[in-house]
C-alpha cells in the first residue's frame, strides 16, 4: 500500500502544530519519521490512524483519496498502529487479546484463531503461547502479540511509534527481523523514532519533521550529521558565554543510582553537582532527566546506589528531608504534581508557609506584585495561565532554598515568560544555590546552564561544562550517537 | 449568595424528583400518598416525644456522618463504618460492665465512651493500615472489617457476655440505670448527648474549614502527589482522617450503647453506619447540610413505624425515600459537573 | 441502603388483602378499649407472632369497640434503631391503655417503658418480672404451660419412632426452652419405656440449638440443615422447638425419598397444613381467652398484677374458649397411637400422671427431684439445666 499526505495541516486554537506536512510513503518499504520533542511526529500519526481529524490537506491511498473519520475506519482501510503503550488486557490471556475486538469474524472458534496466531507467530519466529496470561508477559512480548495482532488483522500500513523503548536487545533483533520480513511480503512501514541508528539500520527513506514542517527527505545510506541538522535549530552562533566555572562544593551526589520509571528507567548514573551551579538535563523526553529529577527530590526511591545531598543520605527518606536541608522541584505537570486543584493562592502560601491565613495572605499578596502574578490572593490555581501557575510555583519555594531542581520550567510559556523565569532564577541563584533543569530546548540549555548533562536511553552519555558543548555533539548525543 | 441559591436549587430538584418517584410507587401498591407522607411527618414531628425519638437517630446519625467527612476529606471512602460503630459500642459495653458498681457511674461513662471512640478508631485504623502497607483499597478493607466486626459483636453476646444461662440475640445483660447516659426527667433523649453531636459540630466545621489542619487534609484529598512537595506525608494524613472518623463513629457506637439500648445487642449499629455514607453523599460532602440531612434521614427512620401501624404498609418506604433522594442528588449533581465540564 | 422494594411490594399487597377481609370495628360505644401489639415476628409467620395475632382478634370479635393496633417485626434485626420504649410511646399516642409484648426479648424495653407509662397496663408475654420483683405494678406477665403440650407432642413422637430416636430442634438456650425441651423429653420417654416396655438405655434424645427463634442467614445455624443431619444420624422424629417450619417441611422432602420419618412442628394450631402426611401433631397457644379475661379486666378497673401461666382445659384441649394450649392431632400418626394419646392426655388431665416426678437428675448428674418428689412451678419454670438422659447443651 503506497500512502501520499498532502499538505496536511492541523491547529489546535490558534496554535498551528502541522503547517502543511507532505509525506509519500512507497509501498513495500520502511520508512522513517523523525523529529525532536514537539515537532507534530505524534500529531501527524494520529491524523493518520484516525484518531485526530485534520484542519487541511488530504490523504491518498494508492492514488486515491481517503476519507475517514475514526480509527475503526482507518483500520478497515488496513491501517494499523502499533503503540508505544500496548493496548491490551493483561488480565485475559495471549489467545483472547489475540482474539478480541474479532467476534465478527466469519470463522471465530477459538481452534482456528489458535492456529492462526501459531502461523502468524512462526512466520515472524515469534514465541508466544496462546494460553499464557498477558500479565506475566514483558513488555516486548506484549508489543510483540499486538504485533501479531495488526498482522491478523491484514494491515498494509503499520506505523510504529518508538517500538524499541523498553524492550531487550533480543527483542529488538527479532522485531527488526520481522519488520523486514513483512516489509518482503509487500507491507508498508512507517516507523517513527529519535533513534537514529535504528532509522539508519532499517529504513530506506526519513523524512525529518521540525515544528511541524518537513525540513528534509534524506534517502539510505544516511548522513547523520546532516539528518541532526534537519532536526535541531541551527545551533545559535554565540551561544556560549564564557561563565565562572563552578568551584563549590558538592552539594549533591549520585553514587551508581538505578531505577525504575519512565519506561527507560536510570542505569548506573554517577554524578556530583556543585555548589552555584547551573545543570541542564539534556535528551529526548522521557530519557531518564525526570526520573533524576525525583530521585534527587527524594519523590522516588532508587533501586541502588546512594544519594547525598548536603552529605546527608536520603535512602529512606522521603521528600521532607530535602526539603528540610534547602532542597525543592517543581514538576512540569503543575496542575498534576505541583499545585492543588480547588486551591487558591491563599491556601497554597499557608500549605507552604505552614502559617495562619492572615500572614499567608500578605505574602500571596507580596508575591502577586514581586512575580507579577495574573490573579487575586483568592484566586484558584487552575483558573490562573499556564505561565502565571510556574511564577507562583517560583513564588513558593521558600526564601532559603540552597538547591532548585526543574523539570521543563518553560514548558507551555510564551517567549516573555520564559525569559523572566529564567533572569529571575539566575538573579537569585546564581550566586548562593543551585539550579538543575531539564528542558526539552536545548537552545535554552545553551543559553542558561553552566554544565550540561546529555540523558539517553536511561543513561547519562555525556557529562560537558558549558565550554565545551559542541551543539552538534550534544544533539548527536541525544539520539544515540 | 449564588452558592446558597444554587443549593437550594439543587434541592428543590432532588425533591421533584424523588417525590414523585416514591408516590408512584405507593399509588401503584394502592397507599394514598399524601396520607403516608403525612403520617410520616406527623409520626416524627407530632409532638416532642416523637420529637426526641428523632433526635435519639439523628445523634449517631450526625456522629458517624461527621466522621465520614474527615476520611472524604482525604480522599477515602471509609465504608469500614459500621464496623467502626459496632466495635465502638463493644468498647463501650466493655468498660460499662467492668464499671457496675463502681464508685463514680460518671466516670465509668466517660471512660466507656472513650473506650468506644478508642475502639472504633483502631479498627479505623486496621482499615487504613491495610490501604497503606498492604494496598488493600478502603471500601473492600472497609466492607471486610464491617462483617469481622459482625462477627466480633456475636461472639461476645453469644459466648463470654451472654446473660447468665441465656444466650440470646436480645443481648447482654442490660447495665443498670446509674451508667444510662444521664437524662432529664421527661426527656426522651439525653441533652448531654445532644451537647456532644452539637460540639462535634461546632468542633468538624472549625477543624475541616478554619484550621491548618483541615487545609493540610484537603489539599491531601485533593492532590495527594503534589503535597508531598509541601512537605506533608499523605499517609501521615490519611491515617489521622481515618482514625477521625472511626473516633466519631465509635463514640455513635457509644451512644447507642450507653444513651439508647443500655445494652450490647447484635444490631447495635441500627445501620447508621451506611445510612450515614447517604447522609453525606447526599450532602455533596459538605458539612452544613449534614446535620439537616441527618435530621431528615432521622426523621423518615422515625415517622415510618406509623406505615404499618396506620396503612398496614411496610416501613421500608422510609429506605426507599432515603434511597430515592441520594439516587436523585447524585443524577442532579452529576448533571451538574457534566454542564459544568461542557461549559468549560 | 435498606432497598427492599421487592418485600415492600409483597408485603403491601398481603397488607391490603388484610385490610379488606377486617370487619370494621369503629362505632361501637359499648367497651371501648385499644390495645396496642408488639408482633417479634411477621403477624403471619404461621408460628409464635400469628398465634398472638389471632388472639389479638379474638378480643376484637368478642369484646365490640375494642381494637388492636399491632407492630409487628419488632426487632432491632428488622426495625433498625426501634427501642421498645419508643415503639410503646406511639402506641400510647394511638390511644392505646394496655400493651402486650409478645417476646422474652422485649423484657427489658417493657420494664422499661412501664416505668415511663405507670398509668398504662402493660402485659408481658413469656417474662417472670413479676415473679422476681422487678416488675413495676402495672405490668403482669403470662405465659400459657406449653410443657403439657410438649409432653404431648414428646409422647407422640416416643410412641411412633421406630428405634427409640428422638431428636429436638431448639432455638436459643434459656429457661423457657430449657424446660420445654425437657417436657418433651419426659413425653417421649414415657411413650418408649412405659407404653410401649422398651428398655430405657435403647432410648436416645438429642437436642441441638439452632441460637434463635428462627433462621438469621449467617447468625444461627441453618434449621434445615440441622433437621437433614438429624435425619440422615438416624433419628426418625423431630420435635421442632423453634418458630418456624422447616423440621416439617424437610420430614416431608425426606419422606418423598421413602424415608420414614416424622416431625412435630409447634406454636401455631395450623402449621401441621404444610405437609399434613409428615406431621404426627402439633402442640399450640391459644391466646384468645386470657387475652380476653385481661382486657376485661382493663375495660372494669379490677386490673391485678398477675403472673399467670395458663393450661390447657383438661376437658377439652382445643377448646378454643377456654384452653390456652391445645394439640391437633396430626394425620400421620397412626390409629393405635391416638388412642394411646387421648389415653395418655386424659392421665395427664386427671393428675393420675406426672411427669415432673422425681427421681430426676438434672444433665451433670445433681439432683434436681428426690424420688417421688413432684416439681413446683417454680422449679419447672426455673429448669437450670437439661434433664440426665438428654443429649446436648445446657448453657
Amino acid at each position: 500500500m503506497q500512502i501520499e499526505l498532502q499538505q496536511i495541516q492541523k491547529s489546535f486554537g490558534r496554535v498551528d502544530v502541522l503547517k502543511g506536512v507532505d509525506l509519500k510513503v512507497e509501498a513495500g518499504t520502511i520508512h522513517g519519521l523523525v523529529g525532536e520533542n514537539g515537532a507534530g511526529k505524534s500529531t501527524l500519526m494520529k491524523i493518520l490512524t484516525g484518531y485526530l481529524s485534520r484542519s487541511g490537506g488530504s490523504i491518498l491511498i494508492d492514488g486515491q483519496e481517503a476519507n475517514y473519520n475514526d480509527p475503526a475506519a482507518a483500520a478497515k482501510l488496513g491501517i494499523g498502529m502499533l503503540y508505544q503503550e500496548p493496548q491490551d488486557f493483561p488480565p485475559l490471556t495471549v489467545l483472547d487479546n489475540f482474539i478480541v475486538g474479532r467476534d465478527n469474524h466469519p470463522d471465530n472458534r477459538r481452534e482456528w484463531q489458535q492456529r492462526r496466531l501459531d502461523e502468524l507467530s512462526d512466520q515472524v519466529r515469534f514465541q508466544l503461547r496462546g494460553d499464557d496470561l498477558l500479565e506475566r508477559l514483558t513488555v516486548g512480548e506484549r508489543q510483540q502479540l499486538e504485533f501479531l495482532r495488526l498482522l491478523g488483522r491484514d494491515a498494509k500500513l503499520l506505523i510504529l511509534d518508538e517500538p524499541t523503548t523498553g524492550i531487550s536487545d533480543r527483542q529488538k533483533e527479532r522485531l527488526f527481523a520481522a519488520l523486514q520480513q513483512i516489509r518482503d511480503q509487500g507491507r508498508t512501514i512507517l516507523l517513527v523514532s529519535h533513534k537514529l541508528e535504528e532509522i539508519a539500520a532499517l529504513c530506506s527513506r526519513v523524512t525529518v519533521l521540525r515544528h511541524g514542517m518537513v525540513t528534509g527527505e534524506e534517502c539510505a545510506p544516511f548522513h547523520i550529521p546532516r539528518l541532526l541538522e534537519l532536526m535541531f535549530d541551527k545551533a545559535p552562533v554565540n551561544s556560549v558565554q564564557n561563565r565562572p566555572q563552578a568551584t563549590g562544593k558538592a552539594l549533591l551526589t549520585f553514587e551508581n543510582i538505578s531505577a525504575n520509571g519512565e519506561r527507560t528507567g536510570l542505569n548506573a548514573c554517577s554524578c556530583t553537582i556543585h555548589r552555584g551551579e547551573i545543570v541542564g538535563l539534556a535528551g529526548l523526553s522521557g530519557s531518564g532527566q525526570g526520573l533524576f529529577l525525583r530521585l534527587a527530590a527524594a519523590l522516588k526511591r532508587p533501586l541502588e546506589g546512594q544519594i547525598r545531598f548536603h552529605g546527608t543520605t536520603l535512602n529512606g527518606r522521603d521528600h521532607r528531608t530535602v526539603k528540610r536541608l534547602g532542597g525543592c522541584f517543581l514538576p512540569a505537570n503543575r496542575l498534576e504534581e505541583g499545585l492543588i486543584a480547588g486551591f487558591t493562592l491563599v491556601d497554597h502560601f499557608t500549605l507552604a508557609m505552614s502559617c495562619s491565613e492572615s500572614t499567608a495572605r500578605v505574602a500571596a499578596s507580596a508575591a502577586i506584585k514581586k512575580f507579577n502574578i495574573r490573579g487575586t490572593p483568592d484566586t484558584l490555581v487552575e483558573s490562573l495561565s499556564g505561565g502565571n501557575q510556574q511564577r507562583l510555583l517560583l513564588a513558593l519555594i521558600p526564601e532559603d532554598a540552597n538547591l532548585v531542581l526543574l523539570e521543563n520550567p518553560t514548558r507551555g510559556l510564551d517567549l516573555a515568560s520564559a525569559e523572566w523565569v529564567w533572569s529571575y532564577l539566575r538573579s537569585q541563584y546564581s550566586s548562593r544555590g543551585t539550579v538543575v533543569f531539564s528542558s526539552a530546548e536545548l537552545e535554552e540549555m545553551l543559553e542558561v546552564a553552566d554544565r550540561i548533562l546529555v540523558f539517553f536511553d536511561g543513561r547519562v552519555v555525556r557529562d560537558l561544562p558549558i565550554g565545551q558543548v559542541v551543539y552538534r555533539d550534544v544533539a548527536a548525543a541525544m539520539t544515540g550517537y | 449568595m449564588q452558592n446558597l441559591k444554587q443549593h437550594l436549587i439543587d434541592t428543590l430538584l432532588i425533591l421533584a424528583i424523588a417525590g414523585p418517584f416514591t408516590s408512584l410507587l405507593l399509588a401503584l401498591v394502592g397507599a394514598s400518598p399524601a396520607d403516608a407522607f403525612g403520617h410520616l411527618f406527623s409520626g416524627s414531628f407530632g409532638s416532642w416525644s416523637k420529637f426526641s425519638r428523632v433526635l435519639n437517630v439523628w445523634i449517631p446519625l450526625t456522629l458517624c456522618s461527621l466522621g465520614l467527612l474527615y476520611a472524604f476529606r482525604s480522599g477515602l471512602w471509609n465504608i469500614g463504618v459500621e464496623g467502626q460503630l459496632v466495635l465502638g459500642a463493644v468498647g463501650t459495653a466493655g468498660v460499662l460492665r467492668l464499671g457496675v458498681d463502681a464508685a463514680s457511674p460518671l466516670l465509668v461513662l466517660m471512660l466507656a465512651l472513650l473506650a468506644g471512640a478508642l475502639l472504633g478508631s483502631l479498627w479505623a485504623l486496621l482499615a487504613g493500615w491495610l490501604k497503606i502497607k498492604g494496598g488493600v483499597h478502603e471500601i473492600f478493607a472497609g466492607l471486610g472489617l464491617n462483617f469481622v466486626a459482625m462477627g466480633i459483636i456475636l461472639w461476645l453476646i453469644f459466648g463470654p457476655w451472654k446473660r447468665p444461662g441465656i444466650a440470646s440475640m436480645s443481648g447482654t445483660e442490660p447495665f443498670p440505670r446509674e451508667l444510662w447516659f444521664p437524662m432529664l426527667e421527661g426527656w426522651r433523649v439525653s441533652p448531654f448527648a445532644l451537647a456532644l453531636a452539637l460540639a462535634a459540630i461546632v468542633i468538624t466545621a472549625w477543624v475541616l474549614n478554619h484550621s491548618r489542619f483541615g487545609l493540610n487534609l484537603k489539599a491531601v484529598g485533593h492532590n495527594p502527589r503534589a503535597v508531598l512537595l509541601y512537605g506533608l506525608s499523605p499517609q501521615t494524613y490519611l491515617l489521622t482522617a481515618i482514625i477521625i472518623s472511626g473516633a466519631l463513629a465509635g463514640l455513635a457506637g457509644g451512644v447507642q450503647v450507653s444513651a439508647i439500648y443500655h445494652r450490647l445487642i447484635p444490631a447495635i449499629s441500627s445501620g447508621y453506619g451506611y445510612l450515614s455514607l447517604l447522609v453525606v453523599m447526599l450532602a455533596n460532602f459538605r458539612l452544613l447540610p449534614i446535620p439537616l440531612i441527618a435530621l431528615f434521614f432521622a426523621a423518615l427512620n422515625v415517622g415510618s413505624i406509623q406505615l404499618p401501624m396506620m396503612m398496614q404498609l411496610d416501613s421500608s418506604l422510609a429506605g426507599v425515600i432515603q434511597g430515592a433522594c441520594v439516587l436523585s442528588a447524585l443524577l442532579v449533581f452529576g448533571l451538574r459537573r457534566l454542564k459544568k465540564g461542557a461549559d468549560g | 441502603m435498606r432497598f427492599r422494594v421487592r418485600a415492600f411490594l409483597g408485603w403491601a399487597t398481603l397488607a391490603a388483602i388484610c385490610l379488606l377481609n377486617v370487619p370494621a370495628v369503629f362505632g361501637s360505644d359499648k367497651a371501648e378499649l385499644t390495645f396496642g401489639m408488639l408482633l417479634v415476628g411477621p403477624y403471619n409467620d404461621h408460628g409464635w407472632s400469628q398465634a398472638h395475632y389471632e388472639g389479638g382478634r379474638y378480643v376484637e370479635a368478642k369484646l365490640p369497640g375494642s381494637k388492636m393496633i399491632y407492630i409487628d417485626k419488632v426487632n432491632p434485626a428488622d426495625r433498625p434503631g426501634l427501642t421498645i420504649p419508643a415503639v410503646v410511646d406511639e402506641l400510647v399516642d394511638k390511644g392505646a391503655q394496655l400493651i402486650i409484648g409478645n417476646s422474652d426479648d422485649m423484657k427489658d424495653g417493657m420494664r422499661e417503658a412501664a416505668s415511663q407509662h405507670p398509668e398504662i397496663h402493660f402485659l408481658h408475654i413469656s417474662g417472670d418480672d413479676v415473679l422476681t420483683g422487678n416488675a413495676p405494678p402495672n405490668l403482669s406477665n403470662l405465659m400459657g404451660r406449653m410443657e403439657y403440650g410438649k409432653m404431648i407432642a414428646g409422647f407422640a413422637a416416643g410412641l411412633t419412632t421406630k428405634d427409640g430416636r428422638v431428636a429436638y430442634l431448639g432455638p436459643l438456650i434459656n429457661e423457657e426452652t430449657r424446660r420445654l425441651a425437657a417436657s418433651a423429653y419426659l413425653g417421649a420417654r414415657h411413650a418408649w419405656t412405659v407404653v410401649r416396655g422398651m428398655p430405657a438405655e435403647t432410648f436416645k434424645f438429642r437436642v441441638s440449638w439452632i441460637g434463635f427463634w428462627f433462621n438469621i442467614p449467617g447468625v444461627t445455624a441453618d434449621p434445615s440443615q440441622v433437621a437433614r443431619n438429624f435425619f440422615d444420624t438416624g433419628y426418625d422424629v423431630i420435635l421442632s422447638g423453634i418458630d418456624t417450619n422447616e423440621a416439617l417441611i424437610v420430614a416431608n422432602q425426606q419422606r418423598k425419598e421413602g424415608k420414614a420419618v416424622y416431625a412435630l412442628p409447634y406454636d401455631f394450631i395450623g402449621s401441621c397444613n404444610s405437609a399434613p402426611e409428615a406431621c404426627l401433631g402439633v402442640p399450640y397457644y391459644n391466646w384468645g381467652p386470657d387475652y380476653t379475661r385481661i382486657a376485661k379486666s382493663v375495660i372494669n378497673g379490677s386490673w391485678n398484677q398477675a403472673w399467670t401461666w395458663s393450661g390447657p382445659n383438661w376437658e377439652a384441649i382445643n377448646d378454643a374458649d377456654s384452653s390456652a394450649i391445645g394439640f391437633i392431632i396430626g394425620d400421620a400418626l397412626s390409629q393405635a397411637n391416638r388412642e394411646q394419646l387421648k389415653a395418655f392426655i386424659a392421665d395427664l388431665g386427671s393428675g393420675k400422671l406426672n411427669l415432673f416426678t422425681g427421681p430426676l437428675s438434672y444433665q451433670d448428674g445433681s439432683d434436681y427431684l428426690k424420688a417421688g418428689e413432684i416439681a413446683t412451678d417454680r422449679q419447672v419454670w426455673y429448669l437450670k439445666q437439661l434433664l440426665q438422659g438428654m443429649e446436648g447443651a445446657s448453657k
